[in-house]
């Protein structure tokens, strides 16, 4: 479908009217937030403390294979709850307001290999400021796929549905370095001394991580080093696994628009939401899937309201859903396998060379937005 | 045994276990166990604190910053302890209920023997000096009184040379804390002089010694009782009208003056004011316009704090505010609430402000 049959383009003037009920909407949740939130978050910081111990104690029974298994998967659950729907969120700052230190925005370190420090300029800065924006989101496929059209065709891409598994596997250690430069630095832009500067802080996050993980918990299993140290491997790949689909899924389905820098001029706050809108696609399902993907499972939502407690999106939805129908806006949600099938589908359609459609245009009277693709 | 935990989990986990099996154990932060509570005088309560080894102590006069949980929501205000520090580190705090209030109705109505409540360092500097001799001069009005009586309890503990007045506004007699030990100190040690002021109880209920009722501290009545202002070293404690009072009355007539107030500073209503902002990590005071969000102020002066979207969306520009009351610019609403959380690039100050910078 093209975009202008998903999408009227608006007016400014309704743009501002689009922004305005959405501040409304915010308004009205920030209102509701409090005890409810806190007890939540609370309940789902016990429920990762209390699967991780649970996990880490049946492997030390992994002799028997289904204590592996079983200690296994638990582990990974906690690693997933951890990274999603605690650490993601907390690091939003959408608990901030409960002034509890272990839940700080600003200071909370999570269970991933990657530091808070470089996601808080990666993910909540960049990504979310500059949503789907080519050369300004390193989000849009983490500068190894090419997931959009838009993004130049190299012969090396011919190779891109074995990278992209790859990549899946290993999604942490990407995350952990995508913002060490290393690019710049083979490229001979940056000295070795300002990269090792830059990657002091993620070698020793990597360091704890991988002595936690895999030196110090299984050493303690004694005689049970190897189940310990496997089970440890498997539960932080599926936690790998689960996040790329949950991330991927947000971004990357079939109707998701990328955006040039040039609509950055003069955005005004109506013109923000609906990039965010565009930009982002959710993901229809069920209660449990919601905190299993850290509610990202509402990206729209937590695209327009990073800050609020995420487990407000499912409740906000409706009304968002609702008001973008009123303005003509595409509201790109779809269940688990229909979005993932588009992610991969876009995976191997622009591993091979592909043209961009007509650039997505966003407003009616804003000739910038328009720009040539 | 923390060196052989630390590679296999987290402080705020250990905490999360710890509290399991004894609600004060912590890695490292300062909690402390409500022991025990009594009323102290009509609309105040003593709440004696056990903490654990965390807590490093206080010196009499200084203040702690408590935090409780309240409707999902860390509350931090400052108290000051009102014993002395003794073998078995307790802390006894006296908290006077304020009409509305949200710690002091929670510390009064809804604690209870057992419950937990975290603490911060003590800091203050109203405090006795090494050589503690010549003469001072207390001045306290409601709760300003918690720190006076640390000093009070410390002087006559040590038997300290020099003499010691105490002036002790409060509306009612129901509402004085301590009055029983202080006329029974003030009789028995002729060192230590006590007046206690009532400005809401007429003459009709005369009665207690040293008691005036009526009585408002201004400078003719200070030059009545206290003769030789300028021989003494005064602190004053309480409200920030009293605190304001105090130092216009003996601020400049004494040795040496020191006050501290427990209510903030007025609000700067005036977008086109300034304030004063207090750095406190990096230790330098601005004195910035009101009416711009802190972040552009800020950077006005030069002082670069880390930001991204200077839109309230990222969080990065967060920073601790200790002290001070800011508005949201998108929202219009107001925060009076000290050691939160504040985006700074958009909030503006309306007051004083410390920040965690
Ligand atoms: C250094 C320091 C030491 C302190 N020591 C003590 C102490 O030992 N004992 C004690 O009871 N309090 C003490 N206070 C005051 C205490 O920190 C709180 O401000 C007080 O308990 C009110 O908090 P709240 O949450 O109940 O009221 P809030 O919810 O913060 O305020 C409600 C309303 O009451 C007003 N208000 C706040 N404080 C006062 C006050 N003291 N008098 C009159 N109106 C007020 C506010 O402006 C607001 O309008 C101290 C304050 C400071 C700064
Ligand atoms: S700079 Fe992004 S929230 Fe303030």
């Amino acid at each position: 479908m093209t975009q202008a049959k998903l999408n009227r383009p608006l007016s400014s003037e309704e743009l501002d009217r689009f922004g305005a009920e959405l501040d409304a909407l915010r308004a009205r949740t920030v209102a509701k937030v409090g005890d409810e939130d806190a007890r939540y978050i609370r309940r789902i910081v016990k429920a990762v403390r209390y699967t991780e111990a649970a996990g880490r104690a049946l492997l030390f029974a992994g002799l028997f294979p289904p204590a592996w298994i079983l200690g296994t998967l638990l582990l990974g659950l906690s690693k997933i709850l951890e990274n999603m729907e605690l650490g993601h969120n907390v690091i939003h700052g959408q608990y901030d307001w409960m002034n509890d230190p272990t839940l700080n925005g600003k200071t909370y370190e999570w269970d991933i290999v990657g530091t808070s420090e470089n996601w808080r300029k990666t993910h909540n800065y960049k990504h979310h400021t500059y949503t789907n924006i080519r050369g300004l989101d390193d989000d849009i496929g983490y500068g190894v796929l090419r997931i959009f059209p838009e993004q130049k065709w190299k012969p090396l891409y011919l190779a891109q549905p074995l990278f992209a598994v790859i990549f899946a596997l290993l999604f942490e250690w990407g995350v952990a370095i995508q913002d060490v430069r290393l690019g710049r630095w083979l490229k001979g832009k940056m000295s070795g001394a300002q990269l090792r500067k830059e990657f002091a802080p993620v070698g020793r996050k990597i360091r704890r991580q991988i002595i936690k993980d895999y030196v110090a918990f299984p050493l303690l299993a004694g005689p049970f080093f190897l189940p310990v140290l496997t089970g440890n491997i498997v539960a932080n790949i599926l936690r790998n696994l689960w996040t790329y689909m949950i991330i991927f899924c947000g971004h990357f389905t079939a109707d998701v628009e990328t955006f040039p820098k040039s609509v950055l001029r003069n955005e005004s706050r109506g013109h923000w939401y609906l990039r965010q809108l565009r930009g982002s696609s959710n993901i229809s399902g069920g209660t449990l899937l919601h905190i299993m993907s850290g509610n990202l499972s509402h990206q729209i939502e937590h695209h327009m309201f990073p800050d609020l407690p995420a487990r407000r999106y499912a409740e906000m939805a409706p009304v968002v859903r609702e008001i973008c129908a009123r303005y003509g806006q595409n509201y790109n949600t779809g269940s688990l396998p229909r979005q993932f099938g588009q992610v991969v589908w876009r995976i191997l359609r622009h591993s091979l060379p592909s043209r961009p459609r007509r650039e997505a245009v966003l407003t009616v009277d804003a000739p910038q937005d328009a720009a040539v693709a | 045994m923390r060196r052989l935990l630390n590679p296999l989990i987290a402080p705020d986990v250990f905490d999360f276990w710890a509290s399991k099996v004894n609600s004060t154990w912590s890695w490292e932060r300062p909690l402390a166990r409500i022991v025990a509570r009594r009323p102290e005088a009509h609309g105040a309560v003593t709440l004696v604190l056990q903490p654990n080894r965390h807590f490093a102590g206080f010196v009499p006069g200084q203040h702690i910053n408590v935090t409780a949980e309240i409707d999902g929501v860390r509350v931090t205000r400052s108290y000051s302890p009102t014993n002395i520090p003794a073998a078995d580190r307790r802390v006894e705090l006296t908290v006077k209920q304020i009409d509305g209030g949200r710690m002091s109705t929670h510390l009064i109505g809804h604690t209870q023997v057992g419950d937990v409540l975290e603490l911060g360092p003590a800091f203050g500097e109203m405090t006795w000096p090494e050589a503690a001799d010549g003469r001072w001069l207390l001045l306290a009005a409601g709760s300003g009184i918690t720190p006076m009586m640390s000093l009070v309890r410390a002087w006559a503990a040590a038997c300290m040379p020099g003499e010691l007045t105490l002036v002790y506004t409060a509306r009612t007699q129901a509402e004085l804390c301590f009055a029983a030990e202080l006329r029974e100190l003030a009789a028995r040690e002729p060192r230590f002089h006590l007046h206690l002021l009532l400005t809401r109880e007429s003459d009709a209920f005369a009665g207690a010694p040293y008691t005036e009722r009526g009585g408002r501290l201004d400078a003719d009545w200070l030059q009545q009782r206290v003769p030789e202002l300028a021989a003494h070293t005064v602190y004053a404690c309480g409200p920030a009208g009293f605190v304001d009072s105090a130092r216009q009355i003996a601020g400049n007539r004494a040795a040496r003056f020191h006050a501290e107030a427990f209510t903030p500073p007025a609000l700067v209503d005036d977008v086109a004011g300034t304030v004063r902002v207090e750095l406190r990590a990096s230790g330098r005071t601005l004195e910035l316009p009101a009416g711009q969000s802190l972040l552009a102020a800020l950077e006005a002066q030069g002082v670069h704090p880390a930001h991204g979207c200077r839109m309230g969306i990222c969080n990065t520009c967060a920073c601790g505010k200790l002290s001070g009351t800011t508005q949201d610019l998108n929202t219009g609403d107001r925060d009076a609430e000290p050691n939160s959380a504040l985006r700074i690039c958009v909030n503006r100050a309306c007051s004083d402000l410390t920040l965690d910078l």
